[in-house]
């Protein structure tokens, strides 16, 4: 077997099997510093090999097939490089109560988020799937609140639901395509007479794990209430794996679908733009970063209506929103994990740190020369009206523009939120380490991360045109004199 | 007659002289026993692999004697047989070990070993009989050493529940009796053939034929614990965790289910099942048991009860599957035959865990029951994670093996069915096993004991996982040679194109 196949497998049993440590009572104590490395695989098999290679295993469920391509690269890169982060900043973070539980379930939901991004078969997928969607359960309710055993029953309710409907969207897709493999698929659902069923199947089941708007509303719940950097891999990576299964199952590049095209982009607009009404009134940081959430995943559901109408323009905007999914992942995660924060107390070492925080999050709203201001002109062209075949297309920049309000909106009422929560004080060494390296990797790491955008982004552009300047920033200044009308309008009530 | 003709009667008798043995023993020999009891699974496992292996290079296995004219005594190992066979080889092996530990320091062992084996015999020939007249005569043989099983505690509640289930086995096995002479009368003695005798049939017979089915399904039903022939079952679960174990897994639903299939596939013919219509109505009725099961499982506040109602609506699946005139649903409802016994027994394995080492009966009593006993706590929840039919276990292999063949004839309703299901299956397993890992445990257990190292005796605590890994293993390992998928698409091979 070649040493990159061992790769492979390594990638997805050292999760697999780590929960196994757990069998040695006196092991519980190193599990915790296991943590870190058990993305370590994956992330060398993302950085290491190109795509293009395969690995059969034909003694798997129903024949097992696993591979990577473009696609499938940049999700486990972000998935990898995410829990990796999320695993330092765990080491500083947990204590002692449930230690061990929490490390079993961390490893479980790890290799099915790895697991399912390498599938290529459907049995390893949804059995990938499976697991994480069921291990996560373990993150959501492990501190055992009233809050948390509420928000995890409306998980888990939500999660059942979502895997039948993949299971028999699969089901249906498998039978018109007698075969078992993904990629056989979108052209079996292109033409079968059950088409719309399956793609509603499939768009509802994974569209629980993205976010879907009106499926969403397990996700604000459960996202805040788990340990924080289970929230992050929660919000940064598995609500990307609802997204991936959409991109490999659906009939993007075959036919022109635009009834479920024009559906999709009306829920990316209700989700982009509606999310942020409640979530600029949460009261908790980790709330409103779930609002967020919602709200960009909506304007990658932009992407993916757009990509479902217009067969032709599908292979583009697939790169699009895998470059928009690394961004949003690695900056989301970070901002998930500076909720943990205590800040020091010298003057300027805290104004170093707010601005650290506050980047990843600006990003998000695109500020120029962050991996956000890439990912967002990428957005841009992609969706450029003139180069898209929809009814909606022309409101296609309007609702961009609209989102990229929200979303600096919601990022300032987070800021707003954390400064009334944040303690003074220090954090433990591995806790900074972690939220450090997710602030670098998400501003730094990303510009040499291997990621490219056929046709649109030719490797990194560090300056943007100056008209492209001017389209990041005015939607920015908008949401900035928003929050300072609200503000004003605050300190006038007060006044009073 | 050479050996190949005896092996099915070496495997019979295995357990048989075991049983012999063990009656003769005295009640005090316990080493012994456990020797006799051990070593007889053992070798009886042997034998099954070596039939396993010569079915599958296509060895005929059988010999016939006919006692009367017209009325045969005959054992033959096909496809099917070895299935069924291999079944309580595999589980006898681990459900002796797990009694002995179960009922460690208890009385009349003896007496329930000795049936014990007996019952297993009678699951041997159930499982090699080579027409309806010996299926019969082992079929009532097991009625018959299992309620020395269900009663074995001797208590009112015992005796109450083994008479309400003699009542239903006997009075099934009549109705059995009944359509088996019938049929006799009308065709003669036929021996169990894959694709059946009824693919020409007469029509003049044909009304005879139905009527005769109706009976024949009927009287299997009853074991099978089809809607409304289950009321035994649930009352059942008062007998020792082995028995229950073996009552749901191994034996008794078993052998009405395999019944079914055997009417069904090696009497009738699948073909000629569906032309008489008869599939169809049955398909329906399995349909309406499986969600009726898991609707009445919901409200069980008992673990065994709620256990119980799963089992009426699990085994339901295997007959849903191969009344659906598919092959590939065939093998669906088949491989169930294998699934469903594995994670079924593990489920009832770490009920008799729970209930012998922290006395806990009631589904209340088991917050925080996970980290006390991990181990068992691991196998009840993949076995429950297995019955949900989350992939990659062994669950999983049979819902998406059904549902494909369901599709492939066109039973859309069918996918709606095992949703259904799943869905049930997850509201009342989910919340078990959020009890055991997720909530405080009380201040103490309902009635502790100790066993040192382990957090229970070793005699219990291995077999539950052992059936668990086993219920990864099937799923995970599907695609392999000798998996029970390849050999329910083996038996269907064989019966779609005898």
């Amino acid at each position: 077997m070649a040493p990159q196949m061992v790769l492979v497998l390594l990638a997805v049993c050292v999760p697999l099997v780590y929960p196994a440590m757990a069998l040695r009572p006196g092991w519980s104590r190193a599990m915790r510093y296991v943590l870190p490395v058990l993305p370590l695989p994956a992330l060398v098999l993302a950085l290491a090999t190109g795509p293009g290679w395969q690995l059969e295993l034909p003694w798997l469920l129903n024949g097992g097939l696993w591979a990577m391509d473009e696609l499938r690269r940049l999700f486990l890169l972000l998935t990898a490089v995410l829990w990796m982060v999320a695993g330092i900043y765990a080491v500083g973070y947990l204590g002692a109560r449930n230690l061990r539980r929490f490390c079993v379930f961390w490893g479980l939901t790890l290799a099915g988020n790895l697991g399912l991004t390498l599938a290529v078969d459907i049995g390893s997928f949804y059995s990938f799937f499976a697991l994480m969607t069921f291990a996560a359960y373990g993150l959501v309710v492990h501190e055992g609140t009233a809050e948390a055993t509420f928000a995890g029953r409306v998980y888990l309710v939500m999660a059942v639901l979502g895997e039948m409907a993949i299971l028999v969207g699969l089901l249906l897709a498998a039978a018109a395509a007698d075969s078992q493999i993904l990629t056989d698929l979108p052209e079996a659902i292109a033409g079968s007479p059950r088409q719309d069923l399956i793609i509603a199947l499939l768009l509802g089941g994974f569209g629980v794990k993205a976010g879907l708007p009106l499926l969403h509303f397990w996700l604000p719940l459960a996202h805040p209430v788990a340990p924080t950097p289970a929230s992050a891999v929660l919000s940064g990576a598995m609500i990307k794996a609802g997204l991936l299964g959409w991109l490999v199952t659906l009939p993007f590049a075959e036919i022109a679908m635009p009834g479920w095209g024009t559906l999709m982009i009306l829920a990316g607009a209700v989700g982009s733009i509606g999310a942020a009404i409640p979530g600029v009134v949460q009261q908790k940081p980790k709330a409103v970063l779930a609002y967020s959430s919602i709200s960009q995943m909506g304007l990658m559901l932009l992407m993916v209506g757009a990509a479902l109408a217009d067969p032709e323009r599908a292979p583009v905007l697939f790169s699009v929103i895998a470059l928009y999914a690394l961004h949003h992942g690695l900056a989301k995660g970070s901002l998930f994990l500076s909720t943990g924060l205590s800040v020091p107390a010298g003057r300027l070492r805290r104004a170093g740190i707010w601005l650290l925080i506050a980047l990843p999050g600006f990003s998000l709203a695109g500020l120029p020369f962050t991996s956000g201001a890439l990912a967002k002109l990428a957005m841009k062209d992609g969706l450029a009206a003139n180069n898209l075949d929809s009814a909606l297309a022309g409101y296609l920049a309007p609702l961009m523009t609209a989102g990229a309000v929200a979303t600096l909106l919601l990022v300032l009422r987070y800021l707003w939120t954390l400064r009334s929560k944040v303690e003074t004080g220090h954090n433990p060494p591995l806790l900074a380490a972690g939220w450090l390296a997710s602030v670098g990797v998400s501003l730094v790491a990303f510009w040499w991360l291997p990621w490219q955008v056929e046709g649109l982004v030719r490797g990194p552009v560090w300056l943007p045109q100056p008209y492209q300047l001017w389209a990041l920033v005015w939607p920015m200044l908008i949401a900035v004199a928003l929050a300072a009308v609200t503000l004003l309008a605050k300190w006038l009530v007060k006044q009073r | 007659m050479t050996l190949n003709a005896w092996m099915p009667v070496f495997a019979l008798m295995t357990s048989l002289i075991a049983a012999v043995v063990i009656f003769a023993l005295p009640e005090k020999g316990y080493r012994l026993r456990t020797t006799v009891n051990l070593g007889a699974a053992l070798l009886k496992l042997g034998l099954v692999a070596v039939m396993v292996w010569g079915v599958f290079r296509g060895v005929d296995y059988g010999l016939s004697y006919t006692m009367l004219p017209g009325v045969t005594f005959m054992l033959k190992a096909d496809a099917l047989s070895m299935m069924f066979a291999g079944l309580s080889a595999v589980l006898w092996l681990l459900t002796t070990i797990y009694a002995v530990g179960y009922l460690e320091n208890s009385p009349n062992r003896a007496r329930f070993f000795g049936f014990f084996s007996l019952c297993v015999a009678s699951t041997m020939g159930v499982a090699l009989a080579g027409n309806l007249f010996t299926f019969f005569l082992f079929y009532e043989m097991l009625t018959l050493s299992t309620y020395p099983l269900v009663v074995h505690r001797g208590t009112e509640k015992a005796l109450q529940a083994g008479r309400t289930y003699i009542i239903y086995t006997l009075t099934g096995g009549a109705v059995l009796l009944l359509g088996i002479a019938w049929l006799h009368g009308v065709v003669g003695d036929l021996p169990f053939r894959p694709g059946g005798h009824f693919g020409d049939a007469d029509p003049d017979i044909q009304q005879s034929l139905i009527l005769i089915f109706i009976l024949l399904v009927a009287g299997l039903g009853v074991k099978a614990a089809l809607f409304p022939l289950h009321g035994w079952l649930p009352q059942a679960m008062v007998a020792p965790a082995p028995v229950s174990a073996l009552l749901h897994a191994v034996a008794v639903v078993k052998a009405g289910a395999f019944g079914i299939v055997r009417v069904v596939h090696d009497i009738y013919g699948v073909e000629a099942s569906s032309a008489l219509g008869l599939l169809e109505p049955l398909a329906w009725l399995a349909a309406f048991t499986i969600l009726y099961g898991s609707v009445r499982a919901l409200s069980q506040g008992d673990l065994k009860r709620r256990l119980a109602f799963s089992t009426i609506s699990q085994v339901s699946y295997i007959i849903l599957g191969i009344s659906l005139f598919g092959p590939v649903a065939a093998a669906g409802g088949l491989v169930h035959l294998l699934h469903q016994g594995i994670m079924k027994i593990t489920l009832f394995f770490c009920a008799g865990n729970y209930a012998e080492t922290l006395g806990i009966h009631r589904i209340e009593e088991l917050d925080g029951a996970g980290p006390r006993m991990p181990g068992t706590s691991v196998a009840f929840t993949i076995g429950a994670f297995g019955m949900i039919g989350v992939p990659p276990l062994a669950g999983f292999i049979t819902k998406w093996t059904m549902g494909s063949g369901a599709l492939a004839v066109d039973m859309g309703w069918v996918i709606a069915v095992l949703v259904a299901s799943s869905l049930l299956n997850a509201a009342y397993f989910l919340p078990v096993v959020h009890r055991l890992w997720f909530r405080e445990p009380a201040d103490r257990w309902p009635r502790e004991c100790r066993w040192g190292k382990l957090e229970t005796s070793a005699w219990l605590f291995w077999p539950p996982l052992l059936t668990a890994v086993m219920t990864v293993m099937v799923g995970v390992l599907a695609a392999l040679t000798f998996s029970p998928l390849f050999w329910a698409e083996l038996i269907v091979l064989r019966e779609y194109s005898p």
